[in-house]
C-alpha cells in the first residue's frame, strides 16, 4: 500500500471532520468528542491540552488509528481511515505513524535495539537495513551507546528517548506523544521536549498531547480540548 | 514479515522470559514422562510375568490335596484322604491314563540344612528324577539323581544356587561335599540353575532336592504325599491328561460331587490364565494412572498459557500499535507455544525412556511401550498449541487501544 505521496505537499496529514466519540449507549452514553474538526498541515507541532477526562486521549487514539470514531471523517494523508480493515490499518500505523507513550510502553526484557527495531520487522525491511536504521534513530536521541540495554537497566528519560527512536525509525508522516513527558523529571522532560523540537526543525509533523501549559508553549499551535470540543489557542485555523 | 523473523520473536520472548518458559514445559515434560515410564513399568511387569510363568514347566499339572468344599477343611477333614503313593501309582499306570507322560511324587518338609559353620532351613524335596523337567528344573553343574538312587535310597542330593550359595560361599560348586540335612548327612552330586523368583512362589533356589526314598526313610516318613506332579505326553493331550488324572482319582477318592473333591489340580497354563487377568488389570490401572498424569500436565499447560497471554495483553497492544498484523501476532504467539510443547515432548520423552533404564530388584524391567509414546507427545503438543493459540488469537482480535488499557 503506498498511501503517501510525496508529490501532493499541500495534502494535509491530518484532516478530521465533525468527528464525534460515544461510548456506551442510552442514558449512560458518554461523549468523549463532539463534532470535533482539526486539521495539521506537513511540519506543524500541535499540541493538544484539557483537563483530565476533557477527551484529549480519546482523540489521539481516534488519530493513531488505535481506535475508531463513531461518527464523522478522519482523513489520513488524505485517506479515509474509514475504509480501512484490521490489516491495513496496522500497515497504516506501522508506516505513517509513530506513537510516544506516557508509560513509555517499551516491550519489557528486551533491548533498545530491538525495541526501536521492532516497527521496521513488522514493515519487512531487511536486516541489513533494519541495523542502519535503528542504529541511525538510537544516535539521533543520543542512546547508541546504550542499544544492548534493557528497559529496566535505562533510567525514566533514557527509556521515553528510545520510545521516541522507535517512533521515527519507520520516517512516519506523523509523530503522536500522549504525554510523553507526564512520567519523568524536570531534567528529563527537557531532553525529551530538545528532542522533539530537534525534530520538528527538521521538518517532522508532530501532534502532542499535555496537560502542561509548558510543554504546550513549545508548540507552534495549541488545541485546547474541553467537553470533548476543540478551540485553537493560537495559530492558524483553517 | 517473514516466517523466519516470526520464529526469531517468538524465540526471543521466550528467552526474555525462561521461569516461565521452563515452568510450562515442566507440565508437559512431567505429563509425558509419567506416560511413558507407566506404560513401561505395566508392560514390563507383563513381560516378566510371562516368563516367569513359562519357567514353571510346560504341560505340568500339579495334584494338591485339599479339604473338600474348598473351605472349611476341619469339618469336612473326615471325608478328606491324602494323596497317597498309590494314587501316584495308578496315574502311571499306561491304560487307565494313557495321555500321562510321567508322574513324580512329592514329599517337602522345611528342614535345617548345614554345612560346616553355616546352616539354615530350607524346603527340603523328594520326589523322582520326573520332577526335574516336571518342574523345568536344570543342573547347572553335577547330575540329577537317577532312578538306582531313588530305589536305593543313596544319601545325595542336588542343591540350589542360593543354598550352595549360602552354605559354601558365593558361586561355590560344591560336589561331592556334605551337607547336614537335619543331622543326615547327604552328599551333594548337583548344583541346579538359578531360576529367579518365581510368580510369587516360595524360592527354586532355595530348595534341597533328594531323592523321595531317602527324604521318607529320614525326615517325613512313608505316609502321604504333598503333592503329586503329572507330566502331559505333549501340550496337545493336557486336557485328555486332567480329565485321565480326574476321573482316577475320583473313583480312588471315592467322589461323586465333582465340586467337592478332596484334591485339586494346578496347571501352568491355568496359572498364566489367572496371572493374565490380573496383569490387565493391573496395566489398566497404571494406564489410568498416566492417562490423570496427563491431564493434569495438560491443564497446567493450559493455565500457564492462559496466564501467560493475558499478562501479555499489553505488549500485544503496543505490537498492534507499532503496525503489527493480526496473523504476526498470532503466528509468534502459536510458534512460541510449539516450539516449548515440542521441545518439552522431546525432553519428557528423553526422560521417560532413561528412566526405564533404572534397575529394579529381581532383573524386571520396564519396557517402553511405542504407541504410549506417541500418544503422548501428540497430546500434549495438541493441548500446548491449542491453548497457546486460542488465548493469543483472542488477543490478535483486540482493538489495539482495549489491549494498551491493560496493565
Amino acid at each position: 500500500m503506498t498511501v503517501r505521496d510525496v508529490g501532493r505537499r499541500d495534502v494535509p496529514v491530518l484532516d478530521v471532520r465533525s468527528m464525534s466519540k460515544v461510548y456506551g449507549a442510552g442514558d449512560t452514553a458518554v461523549h468523549a468528542l463532539r463534532e470535533v474538526d482539526l486539521l495539521v498541515r506537513r511540519g506543524e507541532y500541535v499540541a493538544v491540552i484539557g483537563q483530565s477526562g476533557s477527551g484529549k486521549s480519546t482523540l489521539l487514539n481516534i488519530l493513531g488509528c488505535l481506535d475508531a470514531p463513531s461518527a464523522g471523517n478522519y482523513y489520513l494523508e488524505g485517506l479515509d481511515v474509514a475504509d480501512l480493515d484490521e490489516r491495513q490499518l496496522s500497515v497504516l500505523r506501522n508506516r505513517q505513524i509513530g506513537f510516544v507513550f506516557q508509560s513509555f510502553n517499551l516491550i519489557p526484557r528486551t533491548t533498545a535495539f530491538a525495541n526501536v527495531e521492532l516497527p521496521l520487522v513488522y514493515a519487512g525491511v531487511s536486516r541489513r537495513v533494519r541495523r542502519e536504521r535503528t542504529l541511525a534513530a538510537l544516535d539521533v536521541v543520543g542512546l547508541a551507546g546504550r542499544a544492548n540495554h534493557r528497559p529496566n537497566e535505562l533510567s525514566g528519560g533514557q527509556q521515553q528517548r528510545v520510545a521516541v527512536a522507535r517512533a521515527l525509525v519507520t520516517a512516519p508522516a506523523l509523530l503522536l506523544a500522549d504525554e510523553p513527558t507526564g512520567n519523568l523529571d524536570s531534567a528529563s522532560t527537557e531532553d525529551v521536549l530538545d528532542l522533539l523540537d530537534g525534530l520538528h526543525a527538521a521538518g517532522r509533523t508532530i501532534v502532542l498531547i499535555t496537560h502542561d501549559d509548558e510543554v504546550a508553549a513549545r508548540a507552534d499551535r495549541v488545541v485546547t480540548v474541553t467537553d470533548g470540543r476543540l478551540t485553537e489557542t493560537s495559530g492558524l485555523r483553517r | 514479515m517473514s516466517f523466519v523473523e516470526i520464529v526469531r520473536f517468538a524465540v526471543r520472548a521466550l528467552l526474555a522470559n525462561r521461569l516461565r518458559s521452563l515452568l510450562t514445559m515442566l507440565g508437559i515434560v512431567i505429563g509425558i514422562a509419567a506416560v511413558i515410564l507407566l506404560t513401561a513399568l505395566g508392560n514390563g511387569a507383563a513381560q516378566y510375568i510371562q516368563s516367569q510363568i513359562s519357567g514353571l514347566g510346560a504341560n505340568s499339572i500339579t495334584v494338591l490335596a485339599r479339604a473338600p468344599g474348598g473351605t472349611a477343611g476341619a469339618a469336612a477333614g473326615a471325608s478328606s484322604r491324602p494323596l497317597t503313593s498309590g494314587d501316584a501309582a495308578a496315574l502311571a499306570d499306561p491304560q487307565g491314563a494313557p495321555d500321562v507322560g510321567y508322574v513324580a511324587p512329592v514329599v517337602q518338609a522345611s528342614l535345617t540344612v548345614a554345612a560346616g559353620a553355616n546352616s539354615e532351613t530350607d524346603t527340603v524335596i523328594g520326589s523322582t528324577p520326573e520332577y526335574f523337567p516336571g518342574s523345568n528344573t536344570v543342573v547347572a553343574s553335577g547330575r540329577a539323581y537317577d532312578d538306582a538312587d531313588v530305589s536305593a535310597g543313596r544319601p545325595v542330593a542336588v542343591i540350589g544356587r542360593t543354598v550352595a550359595d549360602d552354605l559354601f560361599g558365593a558361586g561355590s560348586v560344591p560336589l561331592g561335599q556334605t551337607v547336614l540335612v537335619k543331622g543326615v548327612p547327604l552328599q551333594v552330586i548337583g548344583v541346579l540353575q538359578a531360576k529367579g523368583q518365581g510368580g510369587g512362589f516360595a524360592n527354586p533356589d532355595s530348595n534341597v532336592l533328594a531323592p523321595i526314598t531317602t527324604v521318607q526313610s529320614s525326615f517325613t516318613g512313608f505316609g502321604n504325599l504333598t503333592q503329586i506332579v503329572v507330566g502331559a505326553r505333549s501340550s496337545a493331550t493336557q486336557d485328555a491328561a486332567e480329565s485321565e488324572i480326574y476321573s482316577i482319582l475320583d473313583r480312588r477318592h471315592g467322589i461323586t460331587d465333582p465340586n467337592d473333591r478332596d484334591y485339586q489340580l494346578i496347571s501352568s497354563a491355568q496359572l498364566a490364565q489367572v496371572l493374565d487377568q490380573t496383569l490387565s488389570t493391573f496395566s489398566l490401572l497404571l494406564a489410568g494412572i498416566a492417562a490423570i498424569s496427563l491431564l493434569v500436565g495438560g491443564i497446567g499447560i493450559t493455565n500457564i498459557m492462559l496466564v501467560s497471554v493475558t499478562e501479555r495483553t499489553r505488549e500485544i497492544g503496543i505490537r498492534k500499535a507499532l503496525g503489527a498484523p493480526p496473523s504476526a501476532i498470532l503466528g509468534q504467539f502459536l510458534v512460541e507455544s510449539t516450539i516449548l510443547s515440542v521441545l518439552a515432548g522431546l525432553i519428557g520423552v528423553g526422560l521417560g525412556v532413561a528412566g526405564t533404564f533404572i534397575p529394579l530388584p529381581n532383573g524386571f524391567r520396564a519396557i517402553v511401550v511405542p504407541a504410549a509414546v506417541v500418544v503422548a507427545v501428540v497430546v500434549s503438543i495438541v493441548i500446548g498449541v491449542f491453548f497457546g493459540g486460542y488465548p493469543a488469537r483472542r488477543a490478535a482480535r483486540l482493538r489495539p487501544i482495549e489491549a494498551l488499557r491493560r496493565e
